[in-house]
């Protein structure tokens, strides 16, 4: 048999690559498993570097997790629908008021006149990867709502936990 | 030849230290990491996914990073790197196409510090040429 050295070199780099790869991501894995099943099982998990309410004078929404939103639900925050209205009649959080950040030149003034400023706001979207959230907050801070916060877990987060969803026109 | 010695090892003694501390600092805080990858807006990777690449990624870093520093495994360890480096700059490219405007997360996830794409990218250049002298140590080398 002629045998190939470069060859059999270079499949062993790139096993021993992939080795390294796949053990590393174990330990990984492994290390945070708590966390993942958390994650997997739809609980909210909150950063240990988020410290909300630090007092500093800079208009950014809050982070709040799920256990805080039924919280807060149990007050008068209101809850807000930052996704497109197709997503928002296909299901949404119980009590949710839509107000899809696309459209949110054409529905801000109308909004603006049935929500006072200081009522508290939470504000989600489909979870970690949508950005509209935090983009509506921004908006709605800039226009002087006061107390606006972000539930970054969103809709998926929300059902994960086996909590109801809501269907249709509200 | 000695200059060509010299320069192996420092390439890869500090593309070692580089990814050693990337990854320890955002396994410090998986999910503000997690965070960070969400920022990049990939289609593919759901919010769970995201959790998934923020717990493995940074110990891939953190091992290969450990063995160049070592000095075992040195050849397979800069391949791994090298190839982690281009897929970031795959991930930032497309950040600068579709004209996001996030932190890196190279580093420190949600930290103060804010690194732009165009800056990740220049420096993930220099990574990659750290990996590439590192993978093509010298020959006088056996390993």
């Amino acid at each position: 048999m002629n045998r190939v050295p470069w060859k059999s070199g270079l499949w062993r780099l790139v096993r021993n690559a992939a080795l390294i790869a796949i053990l590393a991501s174990a330990l990984g894995l492994a290390l945070h498993s708590r966390l993942l099943w958390k994650v997997f099982t739809g609980r909210a998990v909150v950063s240990s570097q988020t410290s909300p309410g630090t007092g500093i004078e800079v208009a950014l929404p809050l982070p709040v997790e799920l256990e805080e939103v039924r919280e807060l639900l149990g007050g008068d925050a209101l809850l807000i629908d930052a996704r497109s209205r197709d997503a928002y009649l296909e299901g949404h959080l119980p009590g949710a008021r839509s107000l899809p950040r696309e459209h949110i030149d054409e529905q801000l003034d109308a909004f603006r006149g049935q929500v006072p400023p200081d009522r508290p706001l939470i504000i989600y979207c489909s979870g970690y990867g949508c950005p509209d959230s935090f983009v509506l907050a921004e908006h709605l801070l800039a226009v002087g709502y006061r107390d606006v916060r972000v539930y970054e877990g969103g809709l998926p987060e929300w059902s994960n936990a086996g909590l109801p969803v809501e269907r249709g026109q509200r | 030849m000695r200059f060509d010695r010299i320069l192996f090892q420092v390439c890869r003694l500090t593309l070692g230290g580089i990814f050693l501390y990337a990854g320890l600092i955002k396994a410090w805080d998986v999910v503000a990491f997690a965070g960070s990858v969400a920022n990049y807006q990939i289609p593919f990777l759901t919010y769970q996914l995201n959790y998934l690449v923020a717990a493995s990624l940074p110990y891939i870093e953190m091992s290969a990073g450990l063995l160049l520093l070592i000095n075992r495994q040195v050849r397979p360890a800069a391949l791994l790197l090298g190839v982690l480096d281009l897929i970031f700059m795959v991930a930032l490219v497309s950040v600068l196409i579709r004209g996001l405007d996030i932190d890196c997360g190279c580093f420190r996830p949600g930290g103060e510090g804010h690194t732009t794409a165009q800056a990740a990218l220049l420096r993930d250049v220099g990574i990659l040429a750290l990996a590439a002298v590192s993978f093509f140590q010298p020959s006088w080398k056996k390993s």
